[in-house]
């Protein structure tokens, strides 16, 4: 039997990339399911014999943290769904995922968090046992709590020595005005340091968004689909919470460039980062697909821009884009780092320039081919292990709640057209829906 | 030297056939092999060895500017926006990955662009381009890595440089992989074509090739292989690192709102020794690395509160890319034992280096107990099989097993776990593992006053502005906070962050 679904499976990927737009580009069977209590159970059979990796994914993130104070708050409380319940001690859970043997670890973004083991197949069931026993019946001492929050503030001060943290935190910052995307994940600084007083409030956040119709339990790997579905209703049928309902402030329509500048205490070369305000993800049109095209075509390493600053007048000695899918309007954000504080300017006005022609001209066909290639080839070398599965998986199901989501996004990438990427151009990466911070160091370089 | 390893298939995803290449004549390179019929992948490991210890003198990070100019820059054929042009549409690129002593080229490609990416990767290679505005581009990037990132960007990683420095002063790991920034700056393309001209060699190579190739692959790249220089310069000999003397501060002054502390000393073993395998079980119970399975852990974070997370190593570890575990293709011949605490806060930086060392000294001294022992041997055996979940690991770790002359480092692993004894453990602690002589690099503020503050054992003891600690925990402070280091001062120095790797 496993020879036949490694067989099926390989040939799946070798199929997907072969395919014609209207095929799936996802080669693996996925068999998905919501019980009576509103949770969502993937299941995806692959072929890493004796291996299997469990996701559970709540449908939450720093996007969901609407009031004022508890910035952070998510990826917080991420922290503290390893302090432990009655039946499993912190120390027990521990010792429990060490005698397995598993990878267990988790991560909180704007708008999920998601926590994953990879472990043999063997462990399965204590590992669907231990989960599901923390989200139904989480319970911290306010003094363990106490001491994660120092645990989270370590973490941001492990993390900010990095310029690029700073700078992608200021951007938000001015780049917002309502909406909760205006702090990262690891929330406000002053938030951060006020967490150890907001033990209460913890325990409303856990009642509020970790409950079933708000989770998703993927499971990839050496597993029978019926059999790992039956193990997680087992487990997680009792588990009634009701739903939450809130709402994220909706961020008006930004009308004028905006601009920021820090002052770095230590050596660093300059960074500049230049962001437009996004469309929120969505299949039901091409213009996000568009968006993630026109990225490469006009940032990546073969476009005319990048070759030009970092190749042959050697500016720039990086240049890159972020813009993930994000359920509310997200940022699309092209940063450099430039190799000399004079060029800055010159740098940010030839982003502007890039995205104007993106606006006006025309993409050879040829180059709009070699992107899509690229992005099905990407996808390809990623399916290569079932923690590789179950990431573009979990990413696509904490957007939309359903698996197919991967392929209806791929279908899009296959359907952008030349005039797709001038019009989402024209329309999204405008000089009044932009927003740029520029970083210099000590030694002004 | 040839290996083709049949069992390891089964901790892989696809089913693997018999191989049916040709055989390979002693003229050929030595090959690790590793087919896959059924992976729509092909992964390149082609390992030259060359590394930081062949730096010459004044010239340190010449290796991996040369390892970059095969990788990141154009051919003798085409420039580097051609590469990079033919290369996207594949999803695919040509990485150089550099250490102490091996270079290892890597590539994986979809076996649907396996032609129009061999030919490119064989371009590489072969006909390195050395082309002037690639070169200055590469050199600039290492001087930037040097004199920005390192000491502006990113002081975990400072930190574990500076304490390599230390550990190796005078040795040929002594300098970080990218060298020295005045050195670099220094070499010249010329220096870069004698360098691939001596150590790129076809006496020097090693293929590693895994996945779905047809066997004609391995007969093409055999022959083309061929066309790499001859000769195999001899290997650079290792002396022992210095001695250390009591504890050996290097404190290293920059703005920052928390301190990086490293710690480590050299150890005579790696995985070609039997006390390789104890030491790994006793290091996994220490601090394996980004589990809340250490005592280091455990002890700091979990129960203090103190940082974001504390590991330590048996060997040169770098994790590979986000996930949890190390990357391969940086092996050595001489090892070192490392405690990597990640930053705390000031106030709290004294108090977290003598925890550490305080657990070090109790595992050095009372060794493991059955349970813990028990507990981690079970862990180890179970969680190194998810070392090999992708063809180009697995490739990577024979290729590991072929450099330390030992069978398939992972497959043999849980037999040799297994047969470990709680004994063997603490004894192998007991031969390697101590707590008096060692040497510490920290990346802090006013770090005069910390070295000071060291060398005088001035008292460091904490407070919990967050509740209750239990009582056995504050007994415990107390011990930790007057916690003696015989700091040698001597051998301890203040720098600059301006100052280091110049």
């Amino acid at each position: 039997m496993k020879l036949v679904v490694g067989l099926v499976a390989a040939a799946g990927v070798l199929a997907m990339v072969r395919a014609a737009a209207a095929r799936d580009v996802f080669p693996f069977p996925v068999f998905s399911r919501v019980l009576a209590n509103g949770l969502t159970v993937v299941v995806v059979p692959y072929d890493s014999p004796g291996i299997v990796t469990y996701y559970s994914i709540v449908r939450a993130g720093s996007r969901d943290e609407v009031e004022p104070g508890h910035s952070g708050f998510a990826h917080f409380f991420e922290h503290m769904m390893f302090r432990g319940t009655e039946r499993y001690s912190t120390e027990a859970y521990n010792d429990l995922f060490k005698a397995l043997g598993s990878d267990a670890n988790a991560y909180t973004s704007d708008d999920l968090t998601v926590y994953h083991a990879l472990l043999g197949t063997e462990g399965l069931e204590r590992v669907v046992d231990a989960e599901s026993d923390r989200f139904m019946n989480l319970a911290y001492a306010e003094a363990d709590f106490k001491q994660e929050a120092k645990a989270v503030l370590g973490e941001y001060n492990k993390n900010y020595s990095n310029p690029i943290r700073k700078l992608f935190e200021r951007l938000r910052e001015i780049a917002y005005d309502r909406h909760t995307y205006k702090h990262t994940t690891m929330g406000f600084y002053d938030d951060i340091l006020d967490m150890p007083n907001q033990y209460d409030y913890s325990l409303s956040f856990f009642e509020r968004f970790y409950t079933p119709s708000n989770t998703v339990i993927l499971v990839v790997g050496d597993v029978d689909a019926e059999a790992a579905h039956a193990l997680v209703e087992r487990y997680y049928g009792r588990w009634n919470r009701a739903p939450y309902s809130h709402t994220v402030p909706e961020e008006p329509a930004q009308t004028a460039q905006r601009s920021a500048h820090i002052d770095w205490d230590n050596p660093t070369l300059p960074y500049l980062a230049v962001a437009f305000k996004a469309p929120a993800f969505s299949t039901a049109t091409r213009d996000c697909a568009a968006l993630d095209v026109l990225a490469r075509l006009v940032f990546d390493e073969t476009g005319e821009l990048y070759q030009r600053l970092v190749i042959r007048e050697q500016k720039v000695e990086y240049l890159r884009t972020y813009a993930p899918d994000r359920r509310d309007p997200g940022l699309f954000t092209v940063y450099a780092r430039i190799k000399d504080e004079a060029h800055v300017a010159e740098v940010q006005g030839a982003i502007f320039a890039a995205v104007d022609r993106a606006a006006r001209e025309e993409t050879p066909a040829e180059r709009l081919a070699a992107v899509k290639s690229h992005l099905r080839y990407s996808l390809a070398g990623s399916l290569d292990t079932a923690r590789g599965v179950a990431g573009h998986l979990s990413h696509f199901l904490s957007l939309t709640g359903d698996a197919q989501t991967i392929n209806e996004a791929y279908r899009r990438y296959d359907e952008v057209t030349a005039g797709d990427v001038k019009r989402v151009a024209g329309t999204y990466l405008t000089p009044e829906r932009s927003t740029v911070v520029t970083l210099t160091g000590v030694h002004g370089e | 030297m040839r290996t083709t390893i049949a069992a390891c298939a089964r901790l892989l995803l696809v089913v693997m056939t018999v191989t049916t290449t040709s055989a390979r004549s002693e003229a050929d390179p030595p090959e690790v092999l590793l087919p896959l019929a059924t992976s729509p992948l092909v992964t390149f490991r082609i390992q030259f060895r060359v590394g930081a210890i062949d730096d010459p003198a004044g010239k340190r990070g010449l290796t991996h500017l040369t390892a970059s100019m095969l990788a990141e820059a154009g051919t003798a054929r085409r420039p580097y926006e051609e590469v990079v042009e033919r290369l996207f549409p594949m999803a695919a690129d040509i990485g150089a990955q550099v250490d102490m002593e091996v270079t290892t080229i890597v590539g994986e490609v979809h076996v649907d662009n396996l032609d129009a990416y061999y030919a490119l990767l064989m371009e590489a290679l072969l006909e390195p381009g050395f082309h002037e505005e690639d070169f200055a581009r590469l050199r600039a990037n290492q001087v930037n890595y040097l004199r920005k990132t390192l000491r502006g960007s990113d002081d975990e990683q400072f930190g574990k440089e500076v304490l390599g420095a230390a550990l190796y002063a005078g040795h040929p790991y002594g300098s970080p992989v990218r060298g020295l920034a005045g050195d670099v700056e220094s070499i010249t393309l010329a220096d870069v074509r004698a360098h691939y001209q001596r150590h790129f060699t076809r006496g020097n190579v090693t293929i590693g090739l895994a996945g779905g190739y047809p066997a004609s692959l391995l007969e093409r790249l055999r022959a083309d292989l061929a066309r790499l220089g001859a000769g195999a310069p001899a290997r650079v000999e290792l002396p022992q690192p210095r001695p250390i003397g009591q504890v050996g501060v290097v404190a290293v002054e920059k703005a920052c709102n928390s301190t990086a502390i490293s710690i480590g000393f050299p150890i005579s073993v790696t995985r070609a020794d039997a006390d390789f395998y104890p030491l790994m079980i006793a290091n996994s119970c220490l601090g394996e690395h980004r589990t809340f399975n250490g005592r280091l852990m455990i002890r700091m974070r979990q129960v203090r509160g103190l940082n974001y997370g504390d590991y330590s190593y048996i060997e040169n570890f770098i994790q590979e890319g986000g996930s949890t575990f190390p990357l391969t293709n940086i092996p050595r011949r001489q090892q070192f034992f490392s405690i990597w605490i990640r930053p705390v806060a000031h106030e709290h930086r004294h108090f977290a280096l003598r925890l550490a060392l305080f657990e070090l000294e109790k595992l050095a001294r009372e060794g493991l107990d059955e349970a813990d022992f028990e507990a981690t041997r079970e862990f180890l055996v179970n969680y190194s099989r998810l070392w090999a979940q992708s063809q180009s690991r697995r490739l990577g770790y024979l290729m590991d097993s072929a450099f330390y002359g030992t069978d398939d480092f992972l497959e043999t692993l849980p037999e040799r776990l297994t047969t470990v004894t709680l004994e063997q453990v603490n004894a192998a602690i007991r031969r390697h593992l101590g707590y008096q002589n060692l040497r510490i690099a920290v990346i802090t503020q006013d770090a005069d006053g910390f070295l000071s503050a060291l060398a005088d054992n001035v008292p460091s003891p904490i407070t919990y502005e967050t509740g209750a600690m239990p009582a056995d925990v504050l007994a415990e402070d107390a011990l930790v906070a007057a916690y003696r280091l015989n700091v040698n001062r001597a051998d301890s120095q203040v720098l600059e962050a301006d100052d280091t790797f110049e």
